[in-house]
């Protein structure tokens, strides 16, 4: 009985008490890992800056479903889920980026770093209406759009 | 003993079955409580899956109506009976009625709900409570999309796209929402299905002794979880763009349409799944029981249909091929969307080698598989078609993939529905139709399927857009065999109304009037209160366990 | 399926459900439950993340602009707070194990208050916002940042900081149920926390969310 024993694992696993002491090394730890990133955030290191933070980001969030949320104790189907849900999650955010990287220039936003288009429209200045956009020709195609 | 005899004798040593000698001590499921209270607040699977089939089956009504009144718009090349944003609103209802309303509940909640327990030696899903939650929600979703569509109706087409979406000035909000809630429902069937299969299998229901429409449901819940949220969050994000401008989708500002069409495909396509994987399950129940054969290649049945379910969410960008999607992207998602076929060939040829040299009864569900084998493998050609970029660039948005993808959903996914209402309609009931109504309107469904789509495949391909009011002189006469071959097949679907409703009341006693040896046929039909009278069933067998008509092989293990 | 092993000693357990095999099959189906009802909130997330990437990725130089234009110091202390709210109903779980329903309760109400605490610090934050104008979309009037992108930034921002917020509440709701239910019923102990575990699960996938909607939203 497979699953009878994986409930009695998980069981077992989490009638085992520890004490309340590993609860407060996580919380400690998650502190000092949050200085970090705010330190590090601060230096504004270019390029891999926003990667060293979802690093220490991923680090932390480790820390909270293995030790808070108890996924060290549980067993084969919860880690699955917890495990495939991050990969789908990686899915959906590399294709997309993917798709972004490789594109035809002009079929990016206008306006972003990878167009050759200027933006249509900032948002600021509502009186004007108009800040960001200097080319009359894509105005006007966006106020007969509005 | 004979291999005949012995499948004639199927629940010779199964507890529970005794019930049907025994009726007073042991009422059914539909005669334990009469009251409407016992319906509406029940939390038994059989009784949720019943009330699920009333409301499923009356939206399949609603999005059949929407279906007809297009097909006679279309009968003339002008105006017919209704004005150009009267017909966008209807193909737009049709397409959220059927695919939100009947398509994506259809197998799961109806027969997925009844089935799944009885299949797995259970006395319930595991979370009963959520269970009937999320028909509620499902109601409350379904109430505000009509709302909505009562109150203006929407003219996006299904897929909701942006700009146009944010924009258009018809009532888009409420149905959006509505959608949204439906979702809810969707997820917490999904959820209840996985951790029922994880937990409630009987003692000797291992993970490769489950049925294999159990293993299609676990796939299909697999992505009503994992995929459901991510359009949940979209329709969200539509909404607020629509009431109040948030500008995530918009050009002016930055925004780019075409997230918003990766984020909605990652739902999107991962729900074609949605609604042909359980078809999928259904047909491999049917074949091996109307064959009297063993599964051929059950392992390999079982493993593409989890397959399947991973593949489908690396497909999503071929709706996208000329969206402005890079054409890295665009190759990348065609090649891996072939990878769907590869899985889907896997069945068919398992499903055909269970056939090969079985001992056949054509009964009117294995009419509905014959119709399924033929437009899956139709439309699954014609889909590694449009998977192609070259191809689908000159193909896109026209008849031609609008014929593709009704093959798949009503060529394989209703077909599997009605092949699913007629095997288990004794097993719900207790009641038999008449079987030669069943032919007849089998029949002229299949026929009339062919007569509706295989015109617009050629409409498609001559250059027909979808989605337009007009359309010049030269289509018409394709199109008018469309709309004849529609009629067909509501006629069909009128006598099956007939044939069944007649047998729900004067249809004669049956318990396994297929002599099938599955799981859920070893308890009385229809099933007591909790599934099982007595001690638990015993599961000595495999599934789709039949003595070998060619060799006789299989009776040792039938004591 | 034995069920020698389902109640070590005297405790009085939870109420077994008739369809499950034994009370450890019917936590293990909570907690799995629990589990991918949470992997739907990921997902839910997923996409708001998506959308931050791909705008994070066109735009990087109005993203890391707008980013400071929010308040580190409110953010590191909201961040600060949740950790430690969710720390705190970890400890609710460790005590209603050992069955000290009193510190439960407890326990719960300091997470309750810290995430009043968080909301409070949110609604300043989001005050600021209105007052001086970087908002989403249409509404951005702040002159002091005026790069292609920078509306969608705020668009970014308050769709995924609104939708953490409506999380912190709907979790406020579910763990202020097991508040009341261990000081008035205080049924906890070492077989029957399956409530408190699922509650408290719920908060740190909240706490989860926020600890990367932190370095994304406020370090870029």
């Amino acid at each position: 009985m497979a699953i009878a024993n994986e409930s009695h694992q998980e069981e077992h696993n989490m009638q085992e008490h520890h004490g309340a002491g590993r609860y407060v090394v996580i919380w400690v730890v998650l502190l000092v890992l949050t200085l970090v990133t705010v330190f590090t955030g601060r230096m504004h290191l270019p390029d891999f800056g926003l990667l060293l933070a979802l690093v220490i980001a991923s680090v932390k969030g480790t820390l909270v479903a293995l030790y808070f949320m108890h996924l060290s104790e549980h067993r084969g189907a919860n880690r699955l889920v917890f495990g495939v849900s991050i990969v789908f999650v990686v899915l959906l955010i590399g294709f997309t980026l993917m798709d972004f990287g490789t594109r035809f220039r002009l079929a990016n936003p206008p306006g972003s770093q990878y167009s050759d288009l200027q933006a249509v429209d900032i948002g600021a200045n509502p009186a004007e209406g108009r800040t960001g956009g200097h080319q009359q020709q894509i105005k006007q195609q966006h106020e007969t759009h509005e | 003993m004979t291999p005949s005899s012995s499948i004639a004798a199927p629940g010779a040593v199964v507890p529970g079955h005794e019930a049907t000698d025994d009726h007073g001590h042991h009422p059914s499921y539909l005669t334990d409580g009469t009251t409407v209270k016992s319906w509406l607040l029940t939390v038994d699977h059989k009784r949720i899956g019943i009330m699920y089939m009333v409301w499923v089956l009356l939206f399949f009504l609603v999005g059949g109506i929407f279906a007809m009144l297009l097909r006679i718009e279309l009968l003339t090349p002008g105006p017919t009976i209704m004005d150009a944003m009267t017909y966008n609103r209807v193909f737009t209802l049709h397409g959220i009625v059927m695919i939100f309303l009947f398509m994506i509940p259809a197998i799961p909640s109806i027969f997925g709900n009844f089935l799944l327990p009885l299949m797995l030696g259970a006395k319930d899903v595991a979370f009963p409570r959520l269970n009937l939650l999320s028909l509620y929600v499902y109601l409350a979703g379904a109430g505000f999309a009509l709302w909505g569509m009562l109150n203006g109706g929407l003219d996006t087409g299904w897929t909701f796209y942006t700009p146009y979406s944010a924009h258009t000035t018809t009532t888009v909000a409420p149905v959006l929402f509505g959608a949204f809630i439906i979702g809810f429902s969707s997820i917490l069937t999904g959820m209840n299905f996985i951790v029922t299969t994880h937990t409630m299998r009987a003692p000797g229901i291992t993970w490769f002794k489950m049925p294999l429409m159990v293993w299609a449901l676990y796939a299909t819940s697999c992505i009503q979880v994992l995929a459901t949220p991510v359009i949940g969050l979209l329709l969200l994000l539509v909404t607020a763009e629509n009431l109040f401008s948030l500008g995530m989708f918009d050009v002016a500002r930055g925004g780019d349409p075409v997230l918003f069409q990766h984020l909605f495909w990652f739902y999107s396509h991962p729900a074609v799944y949605i609604m042909v994987l359980p078809a999928f399950g259904v047909m491999s129940e049917i074949v091996a029981t109307f064959s009297r054969k063993n599964i051929f290649g059950y392992r390999a049945v079982a493993y593409s249909s989890v397959g399947i379910a991973f593949v489908g969410f690396f497909a999503w960008g071929h709706h996208m091929f000329v969206s402005g999607q890079s054409t890295f992207n665009a190759g990348v998602f065609g090649v891996l969307s072939m990878l769907v076929g590869v899985f889907t060939a896997i069945k068919v040829f398992n499903w055909v080698g269970t056939v090969y040299k079985g001992a056949v009864e054509f009964s009117t569900p294995f009419a509905y598989f014959c119709g399924f084998l033929f437009f899956t493998v139709f439309g699954g050609m014609t889909g590694i078609a449009v998977a192609t970029v070259s191809l689908d660039v000159p193909w896109h948005d026209t008849y031609f993939v609008v014929a593709h993808f009704h093959f798949i959903m009503v060529g394989a996914t209703i077909m599997a529905f009605l092949a699913a209402l007629h095997y288990w309609f004794p097993k719900m009931f207790g009641k038999m139709y008449h079987e030669g109504w069943g032919l007849v309107s089998a029949a002229l469904i299949i026929l009339g399927f062919n007569a509706t789509f295989i015109p617009q495949f050629l409409l498609g391909n001559a250059g027909m857009p979808r989605r337009y009011y007009e359309y010049p002189e030269r289509f018409q006469a394709l199109n008018v065999a469309s709309t004849a071959g529609a009629s067909l097949l509501a006629f069909g679907f009128i006598i099956i109304a007939v044939y069944l409703t007649y047998a729900l009341i004067y249809g004669e006693r049956v318990d396994n009037p297929w002599n099938s040896k599955g799981y859920e046929w070893l308890t009385a039909s229809p099933p007591p209160t909790h599934n099982f009278i007595g001690p638990q069933p015993t599961y000595p067998e495999e599934p789709h366990f039949y003595v070998d008509p060619n060799t006789g092989k299989g009776e040792v293990s039938d004591v | 399926m034995s069920s020698a092993h389902v109640t070590p000693g005297t405790v009085p357990g939870p109420k077994l459900a008739a369809h499950f095999a034994s009370l450890e099959v019917q936590k293990h189906a909570a907690r799995l439950g629990m589990w991918l009802f949470l992997a739907t909130e990921i997902l839910l997330f997923a996409g708001l993340f998506a959308c931050y990437a791909s705008y994070r990725f066109l735009f990087p130089e109005a993203w890391a602009a707008s980013s400071r234009s929010l308040d580190l110091t409110m953010g590191t202390i909201n961040t600060v707070v949740l950790i430690t709210s969710s720390f705190t109903a970890a400890m609710a779980v460790h005590y209603a194990k050992e069955g000290k329903n009193k510190m439960v309760g407890h326990m719960f109400v300091l997470t309750l208050l810290m995430a009043i605490g968080f909301l409070v610090i949110k609604f300043f934050e989001y005050k600021h916002k209105f007052h001086i104008g970087t908002l989403p979309g249409r509404y951005y009037f702040y002159e002091g940042i005026q790069l292609p992108g920078a509306p969608l930034y705020f668009t970014v921002y308050f769709a995924s900081t609104a939708l953490h917020a409506l999380h912190v509440v709907i979790g406020m709701t579910v763990l202020a149920f097991s508040t009341v239910r261990a000081y008035r019923v205080g049924d906890f102990n070492a077989n029957n926390y399956t409530a408190v575990e699922l509650g408290s699960m719920y908060w740190h996938l909240v706490d989860l969310v926020w600890i990367f909607l932190f370095p994304m939203l406020y370090l870029v």
